[in-house]
C-alpha cells in the first residue's frame, strides 16, 4: 500500500472536484482517493503491485485538469 | 523556442487560448451575422467557436455523467448542443464563450485563494549548513538529522526547527506565530524552521527537520482546517446532489409542457449550481488562510461557523491576562522572622511544581545567605544577586499536595502548612486579627497571598504578584466594543480577583476555583444560551478549552498538543490577537450567508425572468457566471480582513 499527493490548482467547481475523485477510484489498484477542492490537494491511496502511480496525472489531465506534484 | 517548450507552454495556458479563441470566433461569427446577409457562414463560425470553447467542457461532461456526478458541465453541454439543434448558434456560441470565460476567472481567483499558504511553504530553504567531521557543509535541509549542529548566518533563514547551542541574534518569526516584532534568541532557545535569523550568527541544535517542523505541522493543520467541511457546506453538498438531476427534471418538464426548446435550455443554464457551492468554501478558505498568515491556527469550517457565534469570551487569569510570571512581592513575619517564614515556605514547597511554589523558591534561593531583618517587616525579593550566592533549600521529610489550596509538609520534625485561607479553615487553624488584615491589604492589590503555618501557629505570610499583560485591558475593551461579554476565572480568593478584574476592566470574574470548577463555570455558560470562548494556555487549562464551544490556546508554537487540539491555536504568545481572530470568525460567518444569499437571489430572480421570457439562454449564462464571480470576489474579502 502506497500513498502519493497531488496538486490541482484549477478546480473551478466542486463537482469537478468530486469527477476527478470518481475517475481516480475507478482506476485499478487504487484504494481510496480524497479529492479537496478547497485546497486543490489530491490524496490517493494504491496498492503498487497492481496501480502505476505515473497513470494518475494522465487520469486527471483527461478529466480536464492540470496535476502538480504537491 | 523548440516545440517541446511550446507545448509545455500551451499547456500551461491552454485555457486561456481556449477562452481567447472562442471568444474570437464568436465576436468575429456574430459581426459576420450583423453585417452580412451570408448566415450560413456566420452560423458556421459560431459553430466552430463553441466546438473550440465547449470541447473541454463536452469531455468533461461526459467523464461526469460516465461517473454518475451530473454537474454543471453536463447541463452547459446539454444547453449548448441544445442549442445548435434548434439553430439557436449565437446562443450556443455566447453560452459556451461566457462559461469557459467565467470559469477561467474562478481557476484564477481561487488559485489565489489556494495559494494563500504557498508563501508560508516556500519560507523553509532547501540547504543547510552543518558541522559535519569537523567541517561546515552545505546539505539539503530535510537530510539534517536530529541532534546535529546547523550554521545559520545573519541573514539567512533557519532551515530547521532546533534550539540555539551557541550565538546570540534577534529572529523574525513571523511565518511561524505572525509577530512581526523579532525576538531575541539566545543559548537554550528555541527557534524555527522558516524563521529569519536577522543579526548574529547562530548555531542551532537540530530537534526537527523536512517535513517534521512546526511550520510544517502547521500547514498541515491549516490544509485540513481548509478542507473540512462546515455545517454550511455539508447541507448544501448534500442538497446539491438532488439539485443538479431537479434542474434536469425541470427543464424536460418545462419542455414537455410548453414545447419551448429556448425555455428549457435556458433552465438548464441558470439553474447551474455555481455559486451556491463555490460561496462557502471560498470564504472560509480565505478566512483560515489569512489568519494562519497572522499566527491563529483555527481548526476547520464548523469551529469557524461556531465561533461567528461567540457572545462571551472567558479568560484563564494566570499567564493568559497575567504574564504568568509570578514574583515574590512581600514577605511578612508574624511569629517568626521574614527570612525565616521564607526558608520555611520554600521547603514545604520545594517538590510542589506549583507555579506560586516556584516563585517561593527562586525568591529563597536568590537572596543573597546573609539576611536578616527586624521582626514584621518586608523583605524585597531580590533577584539580581549572583547564582554564587544562592543558598541552597533543603528536602522536607515529607510532603504533600491539596489541590487548589496548598501544601503540607513535615520538616526538621515539625508540620509546616502553607496555603490559602480554605486550607487553614480546613485544619482549624487560627488566624491572628493582624495577620488577616495584611492579607486583606495585599490581596486588594491584585496580589496571592499565602499563610506560612508551624506546628499550628500562623508565623507569617508571602504576598506574590503576576503582572498584568499590557494589551489585556485593551483587548478586554476591544472584545466589549463587539459586544462580546468577558469574564476572568482564577483560582485566587475573591479579594485578589477582584482588584485584577478591576484593573483589567472585566465585567465579570469567577474566584477561588479549582481547576476542575473552571470547567463547570463554563458548562453553566453554556446552560444558560451563551456561545461561550475559552482562552488559556492549551495545557493545564485543556479541559476547560474543551468544555467551550470554542477553545482558544495561547502560545502554541512550542507546545504541538495545543496546535493539534485547540479549536483556536495563537502561535504567538499574544493576547492581542483574541480579538481579531474572534471579530473575523464573525466577519466569516457573515460572508458565508451573504454569499448564500446572493446565491440563492441569483437563481430566483434568473428563474423569475426566464419564466416571464425576460432572461435569454445568454443573459442567463453572463449573470450567473457573474454571481459566481461576484461570490469567490466577496469571500477573497477575508483574505485582506
Amino acid at each position: 500500500m502506497s500513498e502519493t499527493q497531488l496538486r490541482v490548482m484549477d478546480f473551478d467547481c466542486p463537482s469537478c472536484a468530486s469527477t476527478v475523485e470518481r475517475a481516480l477510484s475507478n482506476q485499478e489498484g487504487v484504494e481510496d482517493v480524497e479529492v479537496h477542492y478547497s485546497t486543490g490537494r489530491v490524496e490517493i491511496d494504491y496498492d503498487d503491485s497492481v496501480a502505476d502511480p505515473s497513470t494518475f496525472e494522465q487520469t486527471i489531465e483527461n478529466q480536464g485538469y492540470t496535476p502538480q506534484p504537491a | 523556442m523548440d516545440t517541446r517548450s511550446v507545448k509545455q507552454h500551451y499547456r500551461k495556458h491552454r485555457k486561456a487560448i481556449i477562452v481567447a479563441v472562442s471568444g474570437i470566433l464568436y465576436a468575429g461569427g456574430w459581426t459576420l451575422g450583423y453585417v452580412s446577409t451570408v448566415d450560413t457562414a456566420s452560423a458556421a463560425i459560431l459553430v466552430l467557436a463553441a466546438i473550440v470553447g465547449g470541447y473541454d467542457i463536452a469531455k468533461t461532461a461526459y467523464h461526469e455523467v460516465e461517473n454518475r456526478t451530473l454537474g454543471i458541465k453536463t447541463l452547459v453541454t446539454l444547453a449548448a448542443v441544445g442549442a445548435i439543434a434548434i439553430g439557436s448558434y449565437w446562443e450556443a456560441a455566447a453560452v459556451v464563450f461566457l462559461f469557459t470565460l467565467g470559469s477561467y476567472l474562478e481557476g484564477r481567483t481561487m488559485r489565489k485563494t489556494r495559494n494563500a499558504l504557498e508563501e508560508l511553504l516556500e519560507m523553509t530553504p532547501d540547504t543547510a549548513t552543518v558541522r559535519r567531521d569537523g567541517e561546515q557543509r552545505a546539505v539539503p535541509a530535510r537530510e539534517v538529522e536530529a541532534g546535529e549542529v546547523v550554521i545559520v548566518k545573519p541573514g539567512e533563514k533557519i532551515p530547521v526547527d532546533g534550539d540555539v547551542v551557541e550565538g546570540e541574534s534577534a529572529v523574525n518569526q513571523a511565518p511561524v506565530t505572525g509577530e512581526s516584532a523579532p525576538v531575541h534568541k539566545a543559548d537554550g532557545d528555541e527557534v524555527y524552521a522558516g524563521t529569519i535569523n536577522q543579526e548574529g550568527s547562530l548555531e542551532v541544535e537540530t530537534t526537527g527537520s523536512g517535513t517534521d517542523t512546526t511550520l510544517q505541522r502547521i500547514i498541515r493543520r491549516v490544509e485540513a482546517a481548509q478542507e473540512a467541511q462546515s455545517p454550511t457546506e455539508s447541507l448544501i453538498d448534500r442538497f446539491a446532489k438532488y439539485y443538479t438531476p431537479g434542474v434536469l427534471a425541470l427543464s424536460a418538464g418545462a419542455y414537455a409542457a410548453t414545447q419551448n426548446a429556448i425555455l428549457s435550455l435556458t433552465l438548464l443554464v441558470i439553474g447551474c449550481p455555481g455559486a451556491l457551492v463555490i460561496g462557502p468554501p471560498v470564504s472560509i478558505v480565505s478566512a483560515i488562510g489569512n489568519a494562519a498568515r497572522s499566527g491563529v491556527l483555527m481548526k476547520g469550517g464548523e469551529h469557524l461557523e461556531q465561533a461567528g457565534k461567540i457572545d462571551l469570551v472567558a479568560f484563564d487569569k494566570t499567564g493568559t491576562l497575567t504574564k504568568g510570571e509570578t514574583t515574590v512581592a512581600d514577605v511578612a513575619g508574624f511569629d517568626a522572622e521574614a527570612d525565616e517564614v521564607l526558608e520555611l515556605a520554600a521547603v514545604a514547597e520545594k517538590k510542589s511544581e506549583h507555579h506560586l511554589g516556584d516563585a517561593i523558591l527562586e525568591a529563597a534561593q536568590d537572596r543573597p545567605a546573609a539576611v536578616t531583618d527586624g521582626g514584621t517587616e518586608a523583605v524585597q525579593a531580590d533577584t539580581e544577586s549572583a547564582p554564587g550566592e544562592a543558598r541552597p533549600v533543603p528536602d522536607p521529610e515529607s510532603f504533600e499536595v491539596i489541590a487548589g489550596k496548598g501544601v503540607v509538609a513535615l520538616y526538621d520534625g515539625r508540620e509546616i502548612v502553607v496555603g490559602n485561607r480554605s486550607l487553614l479553615a480546613e485544619r482549624d487553624i487560627e488566624v491572628a486579627e493582624e495577620v488577616g488584615d495584611y492579607v486583606r491589604e495585599r490581596e486588594e492589590r491584585g496580589e496571592t497571598v499565602v499563610h506560612v503555618v508551624r506546628d499550628g501557629v500562623v508565623v507569617g505570610a508571602v504576598a506574590m504578584c503576576d503582572e498584568l499583560r499590557e494589551a489585556a485591558p485593551g483587548v478586554v475593551q476591544e472584545l466589549q466594543d463587539a459586544g462580546i461579554e468577558t469574564v476572568m476565572l482564577t483560582g485566587d480568593n475573591e479579594h485578589t480577583a477582584r482588584a485584577v478584574a478591576e484593573e483589567v476592566g472585566i465585567d465579570d470574574y469567577r474566584a477561588e476555583l479549582l481547576p476542575e470548577d473552571k470547567q463547570a463555570v463554563i458548562e453553566a455558560f453554556r446552560e444558560d444560551g451563551h456561545v461561550v470562548a475559552m482562552v488559556g494556555d492549551g495545557i493545564n487549562d485543556a479541559p476547560s478549552l474543551a468544555t467551550a464551544d470554542v477553545g482558544i490556546a495561547m502560545g502554541a508554537a512550542g507546545t504541538d498538543t495545543a496546535i493539534e487540539t485547540a479549536d483556536m491555536a495563537l502561535m504567538a504568545d499574544d493576547l492581542d490577537r483574541i480579538p481579531y481572530a474572534v471579530t473575523l470568525s464573525k466577519a466569516t460567518r457573515w460572508n458565508i450567508y451573504e454569499n448564500v444569499g446572493l446565491a440563492v437571489l441569483t437563481v430566483t430572480l434568473l428563474l423569475a425572468g426566464v419564466l416571464t421570457s425576460y432572461v435569454t439562454l445568454a443573459l442567463g449564462m453572463l449573470v450567473h457566471e457573474a454571481s459566481v464571480l461576484a461570490v469567490i470576489g466577496n469571500g477573497m474579502r477575508l483574505l485582506r480582513y
